[in-house]
């Protein structure tokens, strides 16, 4: 009970956890608790800090090396170490940047437990050697995972620091170094800003006059613009995506009354462990189909951890959908020939386009090609469109049951008979037809002429304004499953085997209502989002939900897809291949039970207003 | 001159207690220990009447410059002779399992303050609303050693009070001080470690003296 919060503090550290319990309590139970105020220096070399290594329990440190941070350290980071070696620079010293709390490890107990631990001993053996690497796994899976979800302004920040842009470079130059920052933030007249980089003004004073250090207004020319940002209370997750997206090092850090300072890759790194943290970043690297099809389990591995953690499913889906689109697209770019770039555009649609697919359970994609490819383009198109599905096969998107992929010529038209093809559909309603329509309305373009899905969009509402009957029949879609409630309130399974069983078809009795309920709404508004918590948050701001309905209408969504995906993980670990939407009743607790009561009740209100809406009555 | 006649009171004080010492291998407790040196302690009980309720677990942790030697902590829990009534549970989460369970529990309250005041010695003790805590112990061994802890005392609220005193003094404006506990924690941007038992509590309310002593007061 005693040093239970230490003990457990330092079994969320890699590499301690490799460490067998015994010796981990007793490293544990070595630790004293030292306190550094800000801005005060640690010497390892003197006798007062030398011979322990610290672990940050709150604050910030850096490393410095002449004059300029080499490396960070914040919550759970570690160091002394490479001085506990007797490996360190005697030029390095160590700043506290923000008050810090630690836990001081006695050097002769922690270099006892390297014998005979390989694993232990290993980390740091190879790690002195390439010590960026080993910073990257300072974190065990599980905290970083957690530092994926924190938000941004928990991560190491540099200062903030700005200049009008009348500014002499002299002028930057001092104010940046004043606080080691390698970044200014220019402030235009016009309200605008911009930045400047040390890298900026290294050019500026290579390939410049020198007069011009001292001129004013030659920072405002030199800025860089526009600046990307983010805000303070975002993901740190979406940091990362935002840098890897622009091909960038840093970002500004917003606030809601201003800049807070800026942020960098190499110190966001620091916070996320090589898996799977860094599942991100490999994506963004991959350079053969091999690679992709190592990172699909990985992806998997995060949603598991994520769900543990009791993240919200509409943000794992966000987050694994940005990355399974960021796989589709380096898999055309592996694949696609050059002379086809610029002559296609590639969108996927249904529960991918809305990014709400989590599990990978099957792939909707399609193709538009421009009107006049000649015929040896056609042919080298048809090749990549064999190659595509196969490969996406290969790397872990199983193949559509409805056969809506691009391989398939009735997905794979050029832009005229494309549009031809959704007029057809109102010319000859059916279930398949309003099917498809439906999810062409989900579709978001992954690759290449992105306006042209966008006008295949346009030439469906239009038509849809043209045939006013169809958005009925298209309505008439939510209430085809019933909700799974019995006559007296209690859960109640479909029918058949699954009564036997005691399975509930989440997907039909309460997920699709809702999402094709929502999508009804936003066809019918115009709205053009195409996930259902964004269309649902744009049918609040117009009014037409109310704001507590809205509200209702996504958690419960939310709660649905949570079930659904735990038990999709359920079934992947008993070794289903292809996961089904059902839940097991008996695995649930009585809580759980009650609440998806409560959510069939939202979900059936919902289908009573698309009946009044929609104007259903009569089609019953 | 009030400075002086203070501390002739307390002189007076301290030889009147040394006089009425029973066991003369207790006198280092009225040994002034080492500068710099502070015994931070914390005490979970059955209840708070400071004259029937007993002691369950007391933990103590020595405090050195701007180091708490967690390494060396003082944690000690006491067997019950009667059980744990429920609504003092909920505040400190030890439940009697957890007593009977423990390997190390002391038979009684003055076998575990023996283990503490070898642990304390001559040492300035800290403490949030350490008046409680110092009465728990006096009770134990005032009947027994026929002194109560002579031991310098320092009050961690008390030095916040001062500090935030000093924080609003540009201010016309009376402050408002907030002397709860993970108030003081959150207003000096310490780490709350959460569960509150005995160990944590005097960890915390050392790091709280540490971050206020550094900060000039006292």
């Amino acid at each position: 009970m005693a040093q239970a919060q230490q003990r457990d503090f330092l079994s969320q550290i890699t590499p301690f956890d490799e460490l067998p319990q015994a010796d981990l309590y007793k490293l544990a139970d070595s630790m004293d608790v030292s306190y550094f105020p800000e801005h005060s220096k640690i010497d390892l070399t003197s006798s007062a800090h030398g011979g322990y290594l610290y672990i940050i329990i709150k604050g910030k440190v850096a490393e410095i090396r002449d004059g300029a941070i080499i490396s960070h350290y914040s919550v759970r980071g570690f160091f002394g170490d490479a001085e506990i070696f007797a490996k360190a620079d005697k030029k390095v010293f160590y700043e506290v940047l923000e008050e810090t709390i630690a836990y001081k490890m006695p050097a002769a107990i922690f270099l006892k437990n390297l014998e005979g631990h390989a694993k232990f001993s290993g980390f740091f053996n190879t790690s002195i050697v390439d010590k960026l690497n080993r910073v990257h796994q300072t974190m065990q899976a599980a905290a970083s995972t957690e530092m994926m979800m924190n938000t941004v302004c928990n991560a190491p920040i540099q200062k903030h620091v700005s200049v009008k842009e009348q500014a002499t470079i002299l002028q930057v130059s001092q104010k940046m170094l004043a606080v080691r920052s390698d970044a200014c933030l220019v402030e235009y007249d016009d309200g605008s800003v911009g930045i400047v980089t040390n890298a900026d003004i290294l050019r500026m004073v290579a390939c410049e006059p020198h007069g011009l250090l001292t001129e004013p207004g030659v920072v405002g020319k030199i800025a860089n613009k526009p600046v990307h940002s983010v805000h303070e209370f975002d993901y740190l997750f979406n940091a990362l995506l935002k840098m890897t997206r622009y091909q960038i090092d840093r970002l500004v850090v917003r606030r809601d009354d201003g800049f807070a300072g800026f942020l960098h890759q190499k110190d966001l790194m620091t916070l996320f462990a090589n898996q799977p943290g860094l599942v991100l970043l490999k994506v963004e690297k991959v350079e053969s189909i091999d690679d992709l099809v190592v990172i699909g389990p990985q992806i998997d591995e995060l949603i598991n951890s994520l769900n543990r953690k009791g993240i919200k499913t509409h943000y794992i889906a966000k987050l694994v959908n940005e990355l399974h689109r960021k796989m589709i697209h380096k898999l055309i770019e592996i694949l696609l020939p050059q002379v086809l770039q610029d002559e296609v555009c590639i969108f996927v649609m249904g529960s991918e386009g809305r990014s709400e697919q989590v599990i990978r359970t099957d792939q909707d994609n399609a193709l538009v090609y421009s009107d006049d490819l000649a015929a040896d383009q056609l042919s080298l198109l048809d090749q990549f469109a064999a190659d595509f599905t196969a490969a996406m096969q290969k790397i872990g998107f199983p193949p559509c049951p409805g056969n809506i992929m691009l391989s398939n010529p009735e997905w794979r038209m050029s832009i005229s008979d494309f549009k031809l093809k959704v007029e057809n559909w109102f010319k000859n309603p059916s279930d398949t037809n309003f099917m498809y329509a439906a999810i062409l309305l989900d579709g978001e373009a992954v690759y290449g002429q992105h306006e042209w899905l966008t006008e295949i969009k346009q030439t469906l509402r239009q038509k849809q304004e043209d045939y006013p009957v169809f958005l009925r029949h298209f309505a008439v879609g939510a209430l085809q499953f019933n909700t799974p409630v019995g006559f007296f309130g209690g859960l109640q399974a479909d029918s058949g085997k699954d009564r036997e069983q005691n399975l509930i078809d989440i997907k039909k009795g309460g997920i699709f209502p809702i999402v094709h309920g929502v999508r009804c709404y936003a066809l019918e508004a115009g709205i053009e989002q195409t996930n259902t918590h964004w269309r649902i948050k744009a049918l609040m701001d117009r009014g037409i939900f109310k704001q507590e309905f809205g509200i209702e209408l996504g958690e419960t969504l939310n709660y649905l897809n949570t079930l659904r995906l735990e038990s999709m993980l359920a079934q992947v670990a008993e070794g289903v291949e292809i996961p089904d939407n059902k839940v097991r009743l008996a695995s649930l607790n009585h809580r759980q039970q009650d609440i998806l009561k409560q959510s069939f009740a939202v979900v059936d209100v919902f289908k009573k207003r698309i009946v009044q809406h929609f104007k259903l009555e009569s089609m019953m | 001159m009030f400075n002086t006649i203070k501390s002739w009171l307390n002189e007076r004080r301290l030889n009147q207690q040394k006089a009425a010492l029973k066991d003369d291998a207790y006198a280092y407790l009225f040994e002034p220990a080492q500068a710099g040196c502070f015994v931070c302690f914390d005490c979970e009980t059955t209840g708070l009447d400071r004259n029937n309720d007993r002691i369950i677990t007391l933990s103590a942790v020595k405090i050195v410059g701007d180091e708490i030697l967690t390494s060396q902590g003082l944690n000690l829990v006491v067997k019950q002779e009667q059980e744990i009534a429920e609504q003092s549970i909920l505040v400190h989460q030890i439940r009697n399992i957890d007593v009977e369970d423990s390997k190390s529990a002391y038979a009684t309250e003055q076998d575990a303050i023996k283990a503490f005041l070898a642990f304390i010695r001559g040492a300035t003790l800290v403490g949030y609303y350490l008046e409680f805590d110092v009465a728990m112990v006096n009770r134990v061994i005032k009947p027994w050693l026929g002194i109560e802890l002579p031991n310098p005392k320092i009050e961690v609220s008390e030095l916040y009070y001062l500090y935030a005193r000093r924080e609003a003094k540009r201010s016309c404006i009376e402050p408002n001080i907030d002397l709860r506990f993970d108030s003081i924690l959150k207003h000096l941007q310490l780490p709350n470690f959460g569960q509150h038992d005995a160990a944590n509590d005097a960890l915390m309310t050392a790091l709280i003296f540490v971050k206020l002593q550094k900060m000039g007061l006292r």
